[in-house]
């Protein structure tokens, strides 16, 4: 809501505006810019209060009027003045950007850049660089041949800020591989790192527009890196030395980018100590902004030689301090704990450091922040950190002070927030010491089925999950307490839920269900079967590998029990409808190529035949032979897997009396 | 000989020394100096850079013409810097402010630590001159959105306001904001700010040189016993302690 004293300034400065007279105009216009500047919140008040329109129409009117009785200089200081406001407005400011485009003021600023006065050319750049840097600006078509001309040329221009402009364009709308490479094609890559040799402003600009255009792109990095004998790459990697830290940090990020790209370049272990050591060295400067975690991040994420590293110059430690100061922005503090995720996602040594550091106590302190951004980066650290197999095993994350948070978590209307907490609590669920009592006792259970319900298709798919590993070699009570709570019907829905990831993980769950003592298959019998008569109808119909391979585990599971349930597997797998040999499944998931798939189906086969002293075994393996599936079996004797090829054998050793052979 | 080529000689030749601990007569110190070449083009760049980046704005257009020597930057330009300057160490700081908006607008809107050390300048000097309701009202509407902005000037906004609740201002415990070298702090503070947004260095180059014939005369203490400077400021030679 705009504040009384904004009201009635902007009044004041409005009827201004609107004079005839073009000095009272022009006092309004610098009195509005001297009242905007710095101040964000008075920015808003104005805009809200259309301070932007009256702005444009005034930069309008001037560049339309004829120039009679009224001296060129004055209407000149007046379009200056009024691109400046504008340009303030849009100065890091979202809503400011939107209202200048909104008020139709860009393509009047985009004019003056063909006025004969240096100083307006420079007011209008400086303008449209402002409104460029918000993503809400209107895209520019670099596959025009005129844009693409008209680009080259303020590229081309001495003054820092029409330059700067172009290089601004370029790390706005340039997005698509098509692009990357017109603009490449067009000699932008030269243009650019000339300007890498200019002022401060047009270097840092160049660095990020570089980045943009080789992300991702081996054809343009590769031209980048052999350009001029690989004296453009050099010049980048002195300016990862430069004394000023932002372009120092865009000079790491466009190496990052190269290296990503293109991992055969920049692989001097001195190029990359450099650049952990710079990059951890910047996070502790105040005017780098909050892009430096982010940048290290990229650097280091999934590749565990660079986490090696890190790990060496103490990026743990130096993380840990920069979490613990007060105050912070929540967009650092997320890119802090997505750093520390990633440095712990792989490599036991770090995880190891955080857990002695007890940076897992501020982590969880995080799970409660306002920001949602900073909650879900706090879930994939924790996700990481507990990847420990060791801590884990040992109990030291099923604990009160972290289980209760996220459990808290689940209940926040975020899709993105809830994924992200079961994510998390899907390993710490991974508990066999403390028999998972703190999760229980904080209601988590009850809130993971209520997940399992949603309406969204990852968080059902992820609550599964969790289950799943909740309910891995668990002891019968917790089972039991278990599908109390989610109950048959449900699960059996689960199963031939739309989504396959969801069916997926509902799959999984009822292998880790029935796995066990053969007390835990009775659930699969529930309600008439309802669940494993669901896994037999997913069987036939499902055309995933992944959730083919749950289901035979399953059957396989159940088939490991009583005489009885053996029976029951053989109704699931060969079906009273289906007649010819080849539409059952069975004998199709024997033929995959997937040696998983081919494992747990001959699993299950194993199972409903063994022993072989069980009272049906034997007519169960008849009707095997009737339908062509031992013959199938026996095709597969010498399998290239080799724990196909031992139950296979082993199938056929038990029945080699019986008219079977080893040949 | 002038003193920057006395103090010249005496660096170049330090670093020029060998590692094993011995006495250095002067005349023997003298005589080595003689043989070091300082170019004068050099010497008048140091002098021109340090003219343009303090500000003197005459005193380098004079030196232009004088010397021959061409500045690194456009003197018109440090005529604006000064007037901003100048504005600050006066007090002036909303004049200062529409100064540095006119010189380039950007440096305010990006530089939020900068901007609020103005606006704190303008809240002290409203305090200093008895208006206590109009610093009120000030720091209501100008200084408290910027503390909820940014958090980390809450801080710096309380000690200032502080000064408010004081009868007697100097004595009180936050009265060094009152304070010239306050002022001289915003003020130097603005002055890098626009250096630095037109390239150019925000430190002169002489301090760095004298720094480092300070630091490798200690080095070279432990080495050798030689003539030493230690007054800078005369740049004579004192005999070694033997």
């Amino acid at each position: 809501m705009p504040s009384t004293s904004s009201r009635h300034e902007l009044s004041e400065l409005l009827a201004g505006l609107a004079s005839n007279d073009w000095e009272v105009k022009l006092g309004a216009l610098r009195h509005m810019k001297n009242k905007i500047i710095g101040k964000k919140d008075k920015k808003l008040d104005f805009v809200e209060l259309g301070a932007v329109a009256a702005v444009a129409k005034t930069l309008s009117d001037a560049l339309n009027v004829n120039g009679e009785g009224n001296p060129d200089n004055i209407k000149n200081n007046i379009i200056i003045q009024s691109a400046t406001v504008l340009g303030s407005f849009a100065c890091g400011f979202d809503a400011g950007a939107q209202a200048v485009i909104n008020a139709g003021a860009f393509f009047n600023l985009a004019r003056l850049l063909s006025i004969q006065d240096a100083k307006v050319v420079d007011a209008g750049a400086r303008s449209l660089r402002m409104v460029y840097q918000s993503k809400l600006a209107p895209k520019y078509n670099f596959l025009q041949d005129e844009n693409m001309k008209r680009l080259i040329s303020l590229l081309s221009n001495e003054n820092e800020n029409v330059s700067g402009l172009g290089a601004s364009i370029i790390t706005h709308s340039c997005k698509t591989t098509a692009e990357q490479v017109a603009l490449c094609d067009a000699g932008i890559l030269e243009k650019l790192t000339s300007l890498l040799e200019g002022s401060i402003s047009q270097r840092d600009a160049s660095l990020e527009s570089l980045a943009t255009i080789l992300k991702n792109n081996t054809e343009v990095v590769l031209k980048f890196v052999e350009n001029e004998n690989g004296r453009s790459l050099d010049s980048v990697i002195e300016l990862a030395k430069n004394k000023y830290p932002r372009t120092r940090l865009l000079a790491c990020i466009c190496l990052i980018v190269i290296r990503n790209t293109c991992p055969s370049f920049l692989q001097d272990i001195g190029i990359k100590a450099k650049l952990v050591r710079t990059l951890l060295e910047l996070l502790e400067d105040p005017c780098v902004g909050d892009e430096a975690p982010f940048a290290f991040s990229s650097l280091i994420a999934q590749k565990e030689e660079l986490q090696r590293l890190a790990l060496e110059a103490s990026a743990i430690e130096k993380l840990y301090c920069q979490l613990q100061k007060d105050p912070l922005r929540p967009k650092y503090i997320e890119g802090i704990l997505l750093a520390l995720a990633d440095m712990c996602s792989m490599l036991e040594s770090c995880r190891d450091s955080f857990l002695k550091l007890e940076v897992l106590d501020l982590v969880t302190k995080a799970l409660s922040h306002d920001s949602d951004d900073v909650c879900i980066a706090a879930c994939i650290c924790i996700r990481s950190v507990s990847r420990s197999v060791k801590n884990l095993c040992a109990g030291h994350f099923m604990k009160d002070t972290i289980v209760t948070p996220l459990v808290k978590l689940f209940i926040k209307s975020s899709t993105a927030v809830q994924v992200a907490a079961l994510g998390a609590i899907s390993n710490i669920v991974v508990d066999f010491t403390t028999r998972k009592s703190a999760f229980i006792q904080c209601g988590g259970l009850k809130e993971l089925v209520q997940l399992s319900e949603s309406m969204d298709g990852s968080v059902r798919s992820n609550a599964l999950w969790a289950l799943r590993n909740l309910i891995f070699l668990a002891d019968n009570k917790l089972k039991e307490d278990v599908f109390i709570e989610l109950k048959a019907p449900l699960l059996a829905s689960l199963i031939s839920d739309p989504e396959p990831f969801v069916q997926e993980q509902a799959m999984a769950f009822v292998r880790n269900l029935v796995d066990g003592c053969i007390d835990s298959i009775e659930y699969a019998f529930t309600d008439d079967s309802l669940i494993l008569k669901a896994i037999g109808k997913q069987l036939q119909s499902t055309a995933k590998v992944e959730i083919r391979i749950q289901g035979m585990y399953v059957l396989s599971n159940v088939a490991a029990g009583k005489d009885s349930h053996k029976e029951a597997v053989m109704n699931q797998l060969l079906p009273q409808a289906v007649s010819i040999r080849d539409q059952y499944f069975v004998i199709r998931f024997l033929q995959s190529s997937d040696s998983q798939l081919r494992t747990a189906t001959v699993w299950a086969l194993l199972n409903v035949t063994h022993p072989r002293s069980d009272p049906g075994a034997f007519g169960r393996y008849i009707k095997l032979q009737e339908v062509g599936i031992i013959t199938q079996i026996k095709n597969m004797i010498n399998d290239p897997c080799l724990e196909v090829k031992l139950r296979v054998r082993t199938i056929l050793e038990k029945y080699a009396s019986f008219g079977g052979s080893l040949l | 000989m002038s003193l920057f080529l006395f103090v010249f000689r005496q660096l170049a030749e330090i670093e020029a020394m060998a590692t094993s601990k011995k006495v250095i007569t002067r005349e023997e110190w003298e005589k080595k100096l003689n043989d070091v070449k300082i170019r004068k083009e050099d010497m008048n760049r140091l002098v021109m850079n340090f003219l343009v980046t303090e500000g003197y704005d005459e005193a380098a257009e004079k030196f232009r013409m004088e010397s021959g020597t061409e500045p690194d930057i456009n003197l018109g330009t440090i005529t604006d810097r000064m007037a901003v300057k100048k504005a600050v160490q006066c007090g002036n700081v909303e004049d200062a402010i529409e100064k540095v908006n006119d010189l380039n607008p950007e440096i305010l809107d990006t530089n939020p630590q900068l901007f609020f050390h103005l606006q704190q300048q303008r809240l002290i000097e409203l305090i200093r001159n008895g208006k206590v309701e109009e610093a009120l009202e000030f720091a209501q509407e100008e200084l408290a959105p910027r503390g909820e902005e940014n958090q980390s000037f809450l801080e710096e906004l309380e000690r200032t306001v502080a000064l408010l609740a004081f009868e007697d201002v100097s004595n009180c415990p936050v009265g060094e904001l009152l304070d010239m070298s306050q002022r001289l702090k915003t003020a130097s503070e603005v002055n890098a700010a626009i250096l630095t947004s037109q390239s150019h260095e925000k430190d002169p180059k002489l301090p760095s040189l004298l720094k480092m014939l300070i630091w490798a005369q200690n080095q070279l203490d432990e080495k050798a016993a030689y003539p030493r400077i230690n007054d800078l400021s005369s740049a004579v030679l004192e005999d070694p302690a033997v």
